[in-house]
This record gives structure tokens, sequence and C-alpha cells, in this order.
């Protein structure tokens, strides 16, 4: 690192260029992921915090969970079937609601389940489910001016009274309203808590008519999760790409440009190895230092955002996107490593070997 | 002997012609030896000097180093000895331009793994560039760099000095200055030293002048 930092330091304004562009290609990185994070929080995180591990469903629907339908007998079915701990039936609607019989309207996915079934989230605050057409919705609604009391009354007869609220439980962009069913709902889908050595017995005994899903496979049925997440997902490897050749063709011209310092310095006696080393060092450095900036900037960026735009980046994330940073970089610095190691030391001396 | 050249030749193919870039050299230089090699350019004298250096290897004959014959040596090995073993001096000196004038010395100590730092002052001082330490080369003279380089040559303790055109981009004046300073380095310190060159005006400080041409030595 002897060269490295000298060298960063004597020759500040390019580097200080390229650390802008990796600044700026990193700040992009962790926006676009904070906004894919949080777009599949707010329109799935119900089904990702879904207390089970499978879910079961009309193979007509093709994953969406509102459209499939199970009838009571298939519910029973499962329920006998080895290795199956639980099932819970839920079932989805969209619906549109009036609050308190006033004009004010809202959007909600109700969810409806068993009052003291494994599916119904734990309140933190207010009280659980206990009586007939009291429901949990999700803190967001809150944003609506909805309060714990408050009547939210369906285009149908039935009107509910807010007993709790919880967190977490977004289903297409919608605050979840949890609602008991009792036994005589109409069910969409079965929760399963299941053994998962089971689980192929049970997917072939129900195999033909339903199919048998992981919740996480269950999320690509969702509306629009599976093309939300693809085309932000695109733009992230995009700029993963992007930021490897910005790397890659400035560092290749740099070495170009040192060419005959690398001569000198092999003819005076200096390892590859130790000139790779500096290269990759300044490297490292370098895109340590533009991530560090951009996590930063990240945070602040988050902080400014509008508070309905959906946007979720945690520092496990970050860290995770950040290492992927680095070895794209390392990655786009080998082609000057190849370059290093094809420079001859007798370029050196002037006139000879040619 | 420091340096032993035998019947050294390096032939270059161009297509089907052949080229003989040098021709049957045989050289040797001892301790405290100051040689000098001109010819006009093309005759071979950077080849020359690139196979002293263990930069070339030769097509045949042989080489010995400090006794050891370099042809034997594994690359890594040859890298070694060129650091433990040669100083050089190359045209325009060849600094590292984003190094200060200190650090140019102590990237060899560096690279050696040594613990020389004092040494690397010391021989500043020697050379008068006690006040410009902390300079970089392009803040430097002509005259100033060669003598890092001069400087840079030396700091490793070398039994081998090899010099490329030192005079090249320094007026006469200036030129004559370094040439006699590498001279009085290499009779004080018992170096062995080589320096090709096509200035005539220098070569009265040399102990021994080889003319070459179209590859082949006249002593």
């Amino acid at each position: 690192m002897f060269l490295a930092i000298r060298e960063l330091i004597y020759a500040k304004f390019r580097y200080v260029l390229i650390s802008l562009i990796m600044v700026l290609i990193a700040l992009l990185i962790f926006i676009i992921s904070g906004l894919a994070q949080g777009l599949s929080a707010d329109n799935a995180s119900a089904i990702q915090h879904l207390q089970a591990d499978y879910i079961v469903m009309d193979s007509d629907a093709e994953l969406d969970m509102a459209k499939s339908s199970i009838p009571p007998e298939i519910k029973r079915k499962t329920a006998e079937m080895d290795g199956v701990d639980n099932v819970t039936p839920l079932s989805i609607r969209m619906m549109n609601a009036s609050v308190n019989d006033t004009d004010q309207s809202t959007d909600i996915a109700l969810f409806v389940t068993e009052a003291d079934g494994m599916l119904m989230p734990s309140v933190n605050e207010g009280d659980t489910v206990k009586r007939d057409h009291g429901v949990i919705a999700d803190a967001s609604l809150k944003k609506e001016g909805v309060k714990i009391g408050d009547k939210l009354a369906f285009s149908e007869v039935s009107a509910y009274t807010v007993t709790g609220f919880t967190d977490n439980q977004r289903y297409s962009h919608t605050p979840v309203v949890y609602a008991d069913g009792g036994e005589s709902q109409d069910v969409n889908v079965l929760a399963l808590k299941a053994d998962e050595t089971n689980i192929d017995d049970i997917k072939h005994e129900l195999e033909g008519s339903y199919d048998v899903v992981t919740t996480k496979k269950a999320l690509q049925g969702i509306p629009s999760y599976s093309q939300e997440q693809a085309s932000l997902n695109m733009m992230i490897t995009f700029m993963f790409v992007i930021a490897a050749f910005v790397l890659a063709s400035f560092f290749y011209v740099i070495t170009l440009q040192k060419r005959d310092q690398f001569g000198v310095l092999k003819a005076l006696g200096a390892k590859t190895l130790y000139l790779i080393k500096n290269v990759v060092g300044q490297v490292v450095l370098i895109t340590f230092l533009c991530t560090a900036i951009a996590g930063g900037l990240t945070m602040v960026t988050a902080v400014l955002l509008p508070e309905d735009m959906p946007f979720l980046l945690t520092v496990g994330e970050m860290l995770q996107t950040s290492i992927l940073i680095l070895v794209v970089s390392i990655v786009g610095s080998l082609v000057s490593l190849f370059q290093i190691v094809k420079i001859d030391p007798i370029e050196a001396i002037e006139g000879a070997g040619k | 002997m420091t340096l032993v050249m035998e019947n050294v030749s390096k032939v270059y193919k161009d297509g089907p012609k052949e080229f003989k870039a040098l021709d049957h050299a045989s050289l040797e230089v001892k301790s405290g030896e100051f040689i000098a090699i001109i010819g006009p350019s093309g005759s071979g004298k950077s080849t020359m000097l690139s196979i002293a250096g263990a930069l070339l290897a030769p097509t045949s004959g042989k080489v010995l180093l400090d006794g050891e014959d370099v042809a034997e040596l594994s690359a890594q090995k040859i890298t070694r000895q060129r650091l433990r073993k040669i100083g050089f001096v190359f045209q325009a000196a060849n600094l590292i331009p984003y190094l200060k004038v200190e650090d140019q010395l102590q990237v060899i100590n560096v690279i050696a793994k040594n613990k020389g730092e004092s040494k690397s002052s010391e021989l500043l001082k020697h050379f008068g560039l006690d006040h410009r330490t902390a300079n970089y080369p392009s803040e430097l003279s002509g005259g100033e760099r060669q003598r890092v380089a001069i400087a840079r040559a030396l700091i490793n303790d070398p039994k081998l000095i090899l010099a490329d055109e030192p005079t090249a981009s320094l007026d006469s004046k200036r030129g004559r200055e370094v040439v006699e300073m590498l001279a009085d380095e290499i009779k004080n310190r018992e170096k062995a030293g080589i320096m090709v060159t096509h200035d005539e005006r220098v070569l009265d400080m040399c102990d021994r002048v080889v003319k070459i041409r179209d590859g082949r030595l006249k002593k």
C-alpha cells in the first residue's frame, strides 16, 4: 500500500472524480434496493409475515390467492394428513370501507380467518379480536385517521369495529384488516404448518386440483408483485454492471498511463504481485470509502423521502450490497491486473527489447 | 569478477530474417571498475545493458552475476537478484512521479523489505539533496533528478551499477557532474559500473571504453 496511498494523495483530482461517480452509483444502488424492499413490503408484508409455512390453493388460480377457492372437505382432508400441525383457512377480499358512516372511504384488504387461529397477528395497540365484528387493522390505516373503536363499513351490510392495530401487514399496497370468519366463510386458501419431511406426501395427495406452495412462492401470485420486483432488480443489476465497467475502464486507462512506471519498478526489482496488491488496494480503498459515503447519504435520503414513499433498507441488507459492490469492483479491476502482469521490465531501458 | 559475459549473442527473428542485436560479445567488469559502452543508436548497446541487468535473456552465451549463472535462476530469483545486486540509473532518471524524493529511495526499502530509513537520509545528504526530500520529481531540476536516481541505485548497496544514457537529458556541465558523481561512487564504494552512452565528452572519467557496432564489441 506504500505506492497506492501516495499515488492517491498525489493524483487527488482524478481519484476524487472517479470516487464521485462511484458514490453516485452506490447511492443509486442503495436507493433502488430500498425502494424494491419497500415496495415488496408494501405489497406483500402480510404474506411475508404470515405465520405459516405453506399455502394450499386451487390450481386454477395460478398462485393468485384471491382467485382460489377451497371447499370445506379439502380443509378436513388436509388437517388429517401426516405431518400437518395446523391448518387455518384464509380468505382475502379487496374492499372499500367507509369510516364511521361518513363519506370518507378507504381501500383495505380484508383477511378473514379464525379469531383464535395461527394467522391472527398479535396486536401492539388495543385488543385482539374477541367478539364478532371486531377487527385488527394494520397501523398504516391510522394515517387515514382511523382510531380504535372506529367503525369500518363495507358496501354490504356488514360493519366492523377496529379493536386493535398491528404492524407490517400490507397486501397489494393496501392496509390489511383481519376479521373473524368463523366456520361458515368462503375460503380462498389454507395456511399450513407442516413438517418439511412430509410435505412431498401432502403435495402428492392434493395433486391435480390443489397446489401446495411455500409462502415465499405465494408472493409471486400477488398482483404486480413479481413485475415490480423484476423491474427494480433489473435496474440494480444494471447498476452493478455499470459500476464494474466504470471502475474497469478507469483503472485500465490509468494502468496504461502508468506503463513506464510499472516497467521501472519491475526493473528495480518489484514483484508483479506487489504491484497488483497496490492497484487492488486502491480499488478496495476507493470502493470502501465510496460505499461508506453512499451508505451515509442513503440514510439521509431515507429520512428526507416523503413518508408514504415505500422505502425499507436494513443495515444488514446495506452491508450485503456493499460487499457485492466491492466484489464487483475487484472483478472490474482484473483487466488492469492482466495489463500489469504483461508489462516487461525491459521497457525501462530505452530502445531495448524491440 | 562482479559481471562476466561470455560469448553472449542475442538474435531477434523478424519473419524469415534474423537480426543479431548482439554477436558473441564478451565483457568482464570487476568491482571498482567503471566501463563505458559507446556506439551509435541501434548498435546493440541497450541490448547489452539489458542482458547485463538480467532484464533480457541472451539467445546464447553465459552471464555470471556475482559468480552466479543468471540462466539457471527462476524468474522470481532473477527479480530478487536485480533488487539486491543491481542498481539501475535510467535515461531521464525515470523517477516515480507521485513519490517525494525521500520516498523514491524508501520504495526500494519497502520492496526489499529493508529497514533502512536512516541510510536513505544519509544518501540524500551525501548527494546534497537533503533540502529536497519533500519535493516531487516535477519540482526538481534535471541534474537533481539524476542525483536522486543515483541515490536510488545505491540504496540497496548493489554490486553492479548500470546506467542507461544518464546524461541524455542534461546539458554538458550537468552531464559531467552526474557522470563524475557516478564514477566517484563506483570507485569509493567498490561497485562495478557499466554506463551506456553516446556522449563522448564524459568518457575520460571511465576506466575503460568499449565500442559497439552492429552487435560486436571492440575494445
